[in-house]
């Protein structure tokens, strides 16, 4: 063997020391193919925990995790004292619309037995009806309102669209709720002894209606697009 | 001539990796815009979220993504809306919605592609097979447009109800999505 052939054998044989030698490379850089099918129909066999998405990647899959996204973990984690409350809210704001939507019937009801409850010809009969009518909308009226104060609130929420004005108006049928009962009770004494409604209680009837346009505008805040 | 030899040795197996090494890319969504649209007799509401983050992961001609958005950035517009929808989707148990596919890594130079979407939900897991996206590429740079095709009973989700009349089953969600190719 001269020299010329001697330098041919060491360049071969360098070359298949390499080829061996990058095998492993390329194995540890393919994509894992459990039982030797094409990549492109793997995803379907792919087991379900590899697919979870906080499964670590590069491990046994090259498959993006979703702590390679770079979120906080704090917005990632489970949060089920979080989820309770936002049940609880959901629960009772559930009610809230339930309760509200049942109070409007005898709040109409009150409304429409106000005309003759009022003015000069009316009967004690119709004024107790009204009165009745008047209470029960209190009450129902009230309980309503406590499920919405009572709901929990969620931190970090801004609130915005229609129930800004929803939660406004309840700073204007709020206060005429408990001002309407007792003005109505003084208007319903006055008519009791006689005498024409006057003073305070003569705003009986404006205030009633503005509390009931209130309410229904507050209804239709979250019913309605507008 | 030793040194030739040494050289050789040396550089061979790396210039035999690197063709390997030059396969592999990686994809980043840079701009994202999901919107979920709900249809309810009284409202049409879409809730939208630019907080989606994602990768894309190639290797040997495939592309494993990863797509995942916090289900707390829907903005509908109404904060009422959005944490009564963060309720019923338990939101705060599952925070976040993925989804997963695999693309073979020509589709970047299509026009549409129909792709397999594993999507993880609501404590659920959904496939939506063959779902048809339109795709613009420009230089290093994809957007990608297309429509989910969700429902609620796909999550096992309740439909919400505004005066005791339910939402739609059908909460298609858009998605238009800007993804950088590194």
């Amino acid at each position: 063997m001269n020299v010329k052939e001697a330098r041919v054998l060491n360049g071969l044989g360098i070359l298949m020391l390499s080829i061996a030698i990058s095998q492993p490379l390329q194995a540890q850089t393919s994509q894992p193919s459990p039982n030797n099918q094409p990549a492109s129909t793997s995803h379907e066999k792919t087991p379900p925990s590899d697919n979870l998405p906080d499964a670590p990647s590069g491990s046994k899959t090259t498959e993006p995790s979703l702590g390679d996204l770079g979120f906080p973990s704090a917005q990632t984690q489970s949060n089920p004292e979080e989820q309770a409350r936002l049940d609880k809210r959901t629960h009772m704001l559930k009610i809230h619309q339930r309760m509200g939507l049942i109070t409007t019937v005898p709040l109409l009801a009150t409304l429409l037995t106000s005309l003759n409850a009022g003015g000069k010809n009316t009967s004690t009969t119709s004024r107790n009806v009204h009165n009745a009518l008047g209470a029960v909308t209190a009450d129902l009226y009230f309980t309503t309102a406590y499920f919405a104060i009572r709901a929990p609130r969620i931190p970090g929420t801004q609130t915005k669209g229609p129930i800004r004005l929803h939660k406004a108006l309840a700073w204007i049928h709020g206060p005429g709720m408990i001002l309407t009962p007792i003005l109505g009770i003084m208007a319903y004494d006055q008519r009791n002894r006689g005498e024409k409604v006057h003073g305070l209680a003569a705003a009986h009837a404006p205030v009633a209606i503005i509390t009931a346009g209130a309410f229904g505008a507050a209804l239709l805040s979250v019913s309605l697009k507008f | 001539m030793n040194k030739k030899i040494v050289l050789l040795f040396l550089f061979v197996p790396l210039l035999m990796a690197l063709p390997v090494f030059a396969a592999d890319s990686q994809w980043v969504l840079e701009q994202s815009t999901l919107a979920y649209h709900v249809s309810h007799p009284l409202h049409q509401t879409e809730g939208m979220s630019h907080a989606a983050r994602g990768k894309g992961v190639c290797h040997d001609g495939q592309c494993d993504f990863l797509i995942a958005v916090p289900v707390k950035s829907f903005d509908s517009g109404d904060s009422n809306r959005d944490l009564h929808m963060l309720q019923v989707t338990r939101g705060a148990q599952f925070p976040m919605v993925t989804v997963r596919t695999r693309l073979p890594e020509t589709v970047a130079s299509s026009a549409t592609i129909n792709a397999d979407l594993e999507v993880q939900f609501a404590g659920q897991t959904a496939d939506y097979k063959q779902v048809p996206f339109q795709l613009t590429t420009q230089g290093n740079e994809t957007k990608i447009s297309g429509t989910i095709p969700a429902t609620l009973s796909d999550f096992k989700i309740d439909p919400p109800t505004l005066l005791t009349l339910p939402i739609k089953n059908e909460i298609p969600v858009r998605v238009e999505m800007t993804w950088r190719k590194q």
